[in-house]
């Protein structure tokens, strides 16, 4: 039994009461409805998640609650009921009160608070952690100066900072994003509110982390039996979080009901669809994602079948082995203090750390780690979009293995052309002066191929194989969504026929549904074109989806690699396993073990067995444990001490 | 912070060396020297000179000398506060300049002052009324005071002022007082003068730094602290003071530096046509006669301020700004 349904019976009365709220926002010639006639309620101490894509009104309904809403939008209807456990009055209707009434003063941050997605943004850059987090304290309760502090210090240790405080005199941009979080939620609970609006508080978060939060978040909701308004798109957190789950699709209310409902029994079309839409563990193989707003998948299919053929690369006779193969990688950077006299100090990074690893010909290697990890310099590098401080990457050619590091001037320009890069941010990786035109010619207009009429017809096909339609080739991609902008960029990626492609997060900035379509479009292109690639991503489960070996990097080092059958089922390295066990399942039978989580974090290379880490007389080596399987790990270690 | 104000000095001696070597070049490059400039006058007021009194004076001054001497003597003269000669005023260049100098910091304090008072709570007033009619409306008043021509203001303040209060026109005190020390009734006088040329260069001013002001804080104002501020129940005005306009002030501040040598050259038309005794006036006059030691002088001071000036808002700037402060994981 959940702690909210306890609740329920204790208290007849909701905590918050939110009906037909409709919020309109006024844009230049009208008005836009981003809420249409929404109701739900909360009631104290319990966990509702709302849930939807971007765009859906989620965040505005949070905004409404607490009327912060921006300047050009109003709540045009509804009432939003708030009935204070501390007082015995009756609910006050939050939607009537004058937007200068004292009372919405002292309810933010008094009685509800928030916590926000970007812990950095939504910090003062300027100021202390401690000033930030006791503001809410000394605007709400009157205290004084060491009061204040002392139980700022408090709720900080409370939150996990180790040293609180340090964490107190600490400005944001000194913390991990971790501890910027848990500073925010520090920010939220202080004065002890009766219920907290989390707007994607885990969504800029590395995954581990995330869990963390999660489980933070959890345990000071029982402890103080807050209840909390979870906003999120990601069904994962909410099958972990809530208590009751609220869809909103286009401002309106799909379905709501308990979390058992909603996973067990999903009857709207667009929730069932939703949850179709996100890759899982338990996929079958071969078995695609249902795109949420699909057009006709299967005609899309037979087009890249048809124009498979002309965007093959080039048929060579390669010799046998892996098309790609890494050694010894590395890559340091150097930060020099700037100084005009004298050398100054210079601090050395090391990037990427003895990192190797092979890619078979038409073979997905998915490479997993978190912001910072190194991941993607690995992938400039392979690029040669960085120079590597050591180590060699061979890609095989008519010639045999060639060194990539060791290319220059046409033979490099010739390189260039057999490997292309999907980039992360749809937005910002199109020029947004170019037309869709001009950034599909440029690989042909740089690399000089064809002539002008070839290059027009190889546009038109290019954007029919990532299914575009030719009428958009002079527009600008501001004019585009986020996904049709992707399937740009996988085009230009294209163009020139490549035959190794790396993939660098190319749907983590998506929503799911349109990320269910590019995977689908990916994985479609792969097959048909017999593309080698390298896909990078944070998020394990695209990383099952689309790739056949999984690499797991860690600070640097590649601490695991096998298939992703192995990996799944024996995963053996600690943090490797750490990874597996943070990640949110979209299901009840498989939910977060949190307390685990909390006292058996494996982030920290410190945490790690001995057998994994360096010792004085022996480096760490690649060790075989199983046919295609390797860990990082002591070379003087036994076979049989890796076995998790 | 001590090591890097101490660095920030060292970094300053290089840079004025250099400066005061253009400065040089750049006085010594129109042809001829201001002799010849007074020769030309004086024939074309159809005068005679006698070519060897001009001779004697181009030796006596070191006219004759390679030019890298000339520089030397010059540049080390500065050192111990010897600027040159004025051969204009016939007068050491400390003494024509030292004068002004007082009325010139005067004029340009108070400037700054008004500029602030009235640009300040317009700019935030306008950002955060954004596209309401207070902003337009005094958006509209702003850009009629950039737009219109300080001298053309400077006459018919003068006028208006001459006309309403029987303020003697031009200059910074009534003629009674030229030449006299100071006392209450000059001081009252010079106030009585003072406010045509503030406000006549203050609405340009006045109007370009509304403008930066507003851009400035909405900037801020779309940042999602300020939702959190907003979350947290500030209200709403000491949340706008403690988090956008603090973060906003940081152009302000990096443009102090800007600010110091507009002292002495600002508003030079303005000055003429209100004929103030200020500096701006004789800097021209300096430039047009090739009066170099004096010319020269006056753009080495410009440079020396601008150097200070960006030493003081990099040193403000550290300390306000936790960012720069702390850069570069230095410890604290």
């Amino acid at each position: 039994m959940r702690s909210g349904d306890v609740n329920r019976e204790m208290s007849a009365t909701p905590l918050l009461k939110i009906e037909n709220l409709e919020v309109s926002f006024e844009i230049q010639g009208g008005h836009v409805y981003a809420v249409k006639g929404v109701s739900f309620s909360i009631n104290p101490g319990e966990v509702v998640a709302v849930v939807g894509e971007s765009g859906s009104g989620k965040s505005v309904i949070a905004q409404s609650i607490l009327r912060i809403l921006p300047r050009n939008a109003d709540i045009t209807a509804g009432s939003i009921l708030f009935n204070d456990p501390n007082d015995n009055n009756e609910a006050i209707d939050l939607v009537r009160l004058n937007s200068k009434d004292q009372y919405l003063y002292e309810l933010r941050g008094g009685r509800i608070s928030m916590v926000f997605q970007e812990p950095m943004t939504a910090l003062s850059p300027l100021h202390t952690i401690g000033n930030q987090v006791q503001e809410a304290l000394v605007l709400h309760r009157e205290k004084t100066d060491a009061q204040a502090r002392s139980e700022t210090e408090e709720i900080l240790r409370l939150v996990g900072f180790p040293n609180p405080a340090r964490g107190y005199e600490m400005y944001p941009f000194e913390l991990s994003g971790g501890l910027r979080q848990r500073a925010v939620i520090a920010m939220a609970l202080i004065c002890n509110p009766a219920m907290v609006i989390a707007d994607e508080p885990t969504t800029a978060l590395d995954v581990t982390v995330q869990a963390q939060i999660l489980g933070l978040l959890k345990e000071l909701q029982k402890k103080f039996n807050t209840a909390i308004l979870m906003i999120t798109h990601d069904l994962g957190v909410v099958a972990n979080m809530a208590d009751k789950v609220v869809v909103v699709y286009h401002g309106e209310v799909m379905e709501a009901g308990s979390v058992h409902d909603i996973f067990r029994r999903p009857r709207h079309p667009y929730l069932k669809a939703l949850i179709a839409a996100i890759p899982h563990f338990e996929m079958e193989e071969g078995e695609r994602l249902v795109s949420l707003r699909s057009n006709d998948a299967d005609q899309s299919n037979k087009t890249i079948h048809k124009l498979a053929a002309k965007f093959k690369a080039p048929d060579e006779s390669k010799t046998k082995g892996p098309h790609l193969i890494v050694k010894n990688l590395r890559k340091e950077f150097t930060s020099t203090k700037g100084s005009w006299f004298g050398a100054g100090e210079s601090k050395k990074t090391i990037a990427v750390d003895n990192v190797s690893f092979e890619i078979n010909q038409g073979e997905c290697l998915g490479l997993v780690g978190e912001s910072g990890s190194g991941k993607t310099t690995v992938a400039k590098l392979v690029m040669r979009a960085l120079e590597a401080t050591s180590g060699s990457v061979s890609l095989n050619t008519s010639n045999g293995m060639s060194d990539i590091l060791a290319l220059s001037g046409p033979q490099l320009m010739e390189f260039r052309r057999r490997v292309q890069m999907i980039f992360q941010d749809p937005f910002s990786s199109l020029n947004p002066r170019m037309t869709i035109q001009n950034i599909l010619s440029e690989p042909y207009i740089i690399h000089n191929v064809g002539t002008a009429q070839k290059r027009q017809a190889d546009i038109l096909d290019l954007l029919q194989l990532v299914g575009m339609e030719p009428h958009c080739l002079n527009r600008y991609p501001h004019s585009f969504s986020g996904g049709q902008r992707q399937r740009i960029g996988i085009a230009r990626a294209l163009a020139l026929h490549p035959e190794l492609m790396v993939c660098d997060e190319p749907v983590s900035a998506l929503d799911v549904s349109v990320q269910a379509q590019i995977l689908n479009l990916l994985n479609d292109l792969r097959k048909e074109l017999g593309l080698t690639s390298l896909f990078i991503s944070h998020n394990l489960a695209v990383v099952n989806y689309v790739a056949e070996r999984i690499a797991v990097m860690c600070q640097g080092k590649l601490v695991e690699i096998a298939s992703k059958e192995q990996l799944f089922a024996n995963p053996h390295h600690p943090y490797t396993r750490s990874l597996l066990s943070a990640v949110p399942y979209p299901d009840l039978d498989r939910l977060l073990d949190f307390e685990n989580i909390k006292y058996s974090s494996s982030m920290e290379a410190d945490d790690w067995g001995d057998v994994y880490k360096s010792s004085q007389d022996a480096g760490l080596e690649s060790i075989k444990v199983d046919e295609g399987h390797f860990v990082l790990a002591n070379c003087n270690c036994n076979i049989s001490e890796l076995r998790p | 912070m001590f090591s890097y104000i101490l660095k920030r000095i060292l970094y300053m001696v290089p840079t004025l060396i250099l400066t005061s070597i253009l400065v040089f070049i750049l006085i010594e490059l129109p042809p001829g020297d201001y002799f010849e400039s007074y020769v030309n006058e004086l024939r074309a007021a159809g005068e005679t000179v006698d070519p060897k009194l001009i001779e004697y004076l181009r030796t006596e001054y070191g006219f004759d000398k390679p030019i890298w001497e000339r520089y030397l003597q010059w540049a080390t003269g500065m050192l111990v506060g010897d600027f040159g000669y004025s051969f204009e005023y016939e007068l050491p260049v400390n003494e024509v300049i030292g004068d002004r100098l007082f009325f010139t910091i005067i004029v340009t304090f108070f400037t700054i002052i008004f500029t602030w008072i009235i640009a300040f709570p317009i700019g935030i007033y306008s950002a955060t009324h954004q596209y309401s009619w207070g902003d337009y409306g005094l958006t509209f008043i702003g850009l009629l005071g950039l737009a219109t021509p300080n001298f053309l203001l400077a006459l018919i303040m003068m006028f208006l002022a001459n006309e309403y209060f029987g303020t003697t026109i031009g200059g910074l005190v009534d003629p009674q007082y030229i030449g006299e020390p100071f006392s209450w009734g000059k001081f009252v006088s010079v106030l009585e003068h003072l406010w045509i040329p503030v406000i006549v260069i203050g609405t340009s001013g006045t109007a370009a730094m509304i403008r930066r002001v507003r851009a400035n804080l909405l900037d801020e104002l779309r940042k999602p602290y300020v939702t959190t501020a907003r979350a947290k129940g500030m209200p709403e005005f000491r949340g706008l003071m403690k988090y956008p306009f603090r973060m906003s002030l940081n152009f302000f501040i990096a443009d102090i530096g800007g600010l110091l040598p507009t002292i002495i050259s600002g508003a030079e038309i303005v000055a003429i046509v209100l004929s103030l005794e200020t500096t701006g006036p004789i800097l021209i006059q300096a430039l047009q006669s090739q009066d170099m030691y004096l010319a020269g002088s006056f753009l080495m001071l410009l440079g020396f301020l601008t150097v200070i000036g960006v030493l003081i808002s990099d040193i403000a700037l550290a300390f306000l700004d936790p960012r720069i402060r702390l850069q570069g994981g230095v410890s604290r």
